[in-house]
């Protein structure tokens, strides 16, 4: 490979202060993401997948390792980078319209084009006629759209996504999820996205990364060798499920891995998987 | 409600329907259309069982103009003194008292709030002084104002001032502590500087709370003017009550009283105002 990679993470480690004392929450974790590559993080709650995105993001001060998006050693939030919270962490103050512009609010250009961009991406999501609307007037759903509106609306290079379809039903994930692929594949960007659904991950993905529980460490990272443009039909092929099938079996592995430490149970968990 | 399912349907079908379509608009009875809503019409219905209560009782329980007077004689007592012009001065006198010392305590309260809520320096310094004045039965100290700054308007204003500042300058405090911390990561991941996340933040969110604080003052600085005015004025509502108690004129006493508990109607009524027009995405809840 000739091309640097986009992100960057080497032997990153991190550590939190609580109030019973220091909590090891990521341990050892490098890997790279391309250009335009779409990298889904999968792991069990707690494991720290908000932690690292966070981290790419700069939100959080690193404690050893280092993360480089573009080159650039990450210490702060930067414009090349877009957030999608895990909760829908929208200003209740503030409408629809206004809670896409926030990101724009903090960058030069007359507010005409920015409101301009603020209404073309609430339309992208599907929420045109509800610009005006106030949180609280919104479902779930509705809200977990502006705050996906609210990262697209500055065009970062790199999008995190810490689970922003989790709140969603079935069949408006699916609708997003194209919508996702879309964006993604027309506006070349690199995203990286948290999810506790397999079959997200392996539907949106290039690569799936399978992290442990806490401390985080990469597990596995598995390659989607799937065609793409993919469609929702896909979901429903053999090959499909097989590989539904195979981060699964990376997942369990890994607990019972731990068991086996205990107890000599790893035969058992395979076979019983089988 | 309806179905939430409709709500979170997919953009497809979200994108034709747009504005959801307004309430149907039942016929209101004409009361309404002269501003006499249903809850201000059971305000209305409770007020006059209230008086005529105290009609009844005066006239028929109570015997003496001594000790407790009907209503409609405090009214005549209030035409009588605005005649006189009296009433007009004594209430003047303390709504002075009272707006200056409230402009003040907001003045000074809500930018101390706000840098206790911000600065751990400044709250290491300041908490202790906050807690101790907060829990302290200023009004107390009222006589010791007088002494210092005279009978006149200056002493009162201290006072309402003393008694209104804490709450204005704990509930400003409270409210910026009780910023949600995604929405300041929010706004950091989009690069805005510190003066940005204060001014698009911490202060929207806390601005409820700062509401609340005047709400409380403007309830302590009514008592603070009575009471300041009873140690020593020459005029004010407090001095109507003192001197209409010593010589037991009922009629002016509950006339002062009325006054100022009007006063405090008006003044949580302009408060609650206020916070509609600076945070109209609130709405009522429902429990
Ligand atoms: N602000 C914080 N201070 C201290 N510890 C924290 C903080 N935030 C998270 N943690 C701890 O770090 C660990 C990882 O948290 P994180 O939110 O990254 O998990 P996650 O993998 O995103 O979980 P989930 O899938 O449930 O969202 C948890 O054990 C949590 O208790
Ligand atoms: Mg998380």
């Amino acid at each position: 490979m000739t091309t640097p990679p986009m992100v960057s993470i080497r032997d990153f480690r991190l550590v939190r202060q609580t109030r019973g004392g220091t909590l090891l929450v990521l341990d050892d974790v490098s890997f790279d993401v391309a250009d335009r590559e779409f990298v889904a993080i999968v792991g069990p709650s707690g494991c720290g997948k908000t932690t690292l995105l966070k981290s790419i993001d700069g939100l959080i001060p690193r404690t050893s390792g280092e993360i480089a998006v573009n080159g650039t050693v990450v210490d702060r939030p930067g414009p090349d980078r877009g957030f999608v919270f895990q909760m829908d962490s929208l200003f209740p103050w503030r409408t629809v319209l206004a809670n896409i512009r926030l990101g724009l609010e903090a960058r030069s250009g007359d507010r005409a084009t920015k409101n301009r961009t603020a209404r073309d991406l609430a339309a992208l999501v599907g929420l045109q006629g509800f610009e005006d609307h106030y949180p609280h007037q919104l479902s779930g759903g509705m809200r977990q759209r502006v705050n996906v509106a609210r990262a697209l609306a500055v065009d970062p290079q790199v999008l995190l996504m810490d689970e922003p379809f989790s709140s969603l039903d079935a069949q408006t994930r699916e609708v997003l999820q194209e919508e996702l692929l879309r964006i993604w594949s027309e506006r070349s960007k690199t995203v990286i996205f948290v999810t506790h659904q397999i079959d997200e991950a392996a539907y949106l993905a290039d690569r799936v990364i399978v992290l442990s529980a806490r401390p985080g460490r990469v597990r596995a990272s598995i390659p989607i060798e799937l065609p793409r443009p993919r469609t929702l039909e896909l979901k429903r092929t053999p090959e499909f499920i097989a590989i539904v099938d195979r981060i699964w079996q990376e997942i369990e592995l890994n607990d019972s891995g731990r068991a086996a430490r205990d107890a000599d149970e790893t035969q058992e968990a395979r076979v019983n998987h089988a | 409600m309806t179905d939430a399912r409709t709500d979170v349907a997919s953009p497809r079908l979200a994108g034709g329907r747009g504005e959801p379509s307004p309430p149907v608009r039942a016929r209101k009875p004409w009361w309404h259309r002269i501003g006499l809503t249903t809850s201000r019409r059971r305000a209305l219905i409770s007020l006059l069982i209230g008086v005529a209560i105290w009609e009844f009782v005066a006239r028929v329980l109570v015997d003496g103009s001594l000790f407790f007077v009907p209503l409609t004689d405090v009214v005549r007592a209030g035409y009588d003194l605005t005649l006189t012009g009296e009433l007009q001065h004594h209430a003047w006198v303390s709504f002075q008292e009272f707006f200056y010392g409230l402009l003040l305590a907001v003045l000074v309260g809500v930018p101390l709030g706000m840098a206790v809520g911000i600065s751990t320096r400044v709250r290491d310094y300041v908490q202790p002084w906050i807690s101790g004045f907060y829990s302290t039965p200023l009004i107390a100290l009222a006589p010791l104002f007088i002494l210092w700054l005279g009978i006149g308007i200056v002493s009162k204003v201290a006072v309402v001032f003393a008694m209104a500042l804490f709450p204005i300058t704990i509930n400003t405090t409270a409210g910026i502590k009780n910023t949600d911390q995604d929405l300041i990561d929010v706004a950091r991941a989009f690069g805005y500087s510190r003066t940005d996340i204060f001014r698009k933040v911490l202060l929207p969110s806390a601005l409820s709370f700062i509401v609340t604080g005047f709400r409380l003052a403007v309830g302590r600085g009514i008592v603070a003017v009575v009471v300041a005015e009873f140690f020593g004025s020459r005029g004010g509502l407090g001095y109507l009550i003192l001197v209409s108690s010593q010589s037991f004129a009922m009629d002016r006493l509950l006339l002062a009283v009325l006054l100022l508990a009007f006063t405090g109607v008006i003044g949580i009524g302009l408060v609650g105002r206020l916070e509609r027009r600076l945070a109209p995405w609130r709405e009522d809840m429902t429990v």
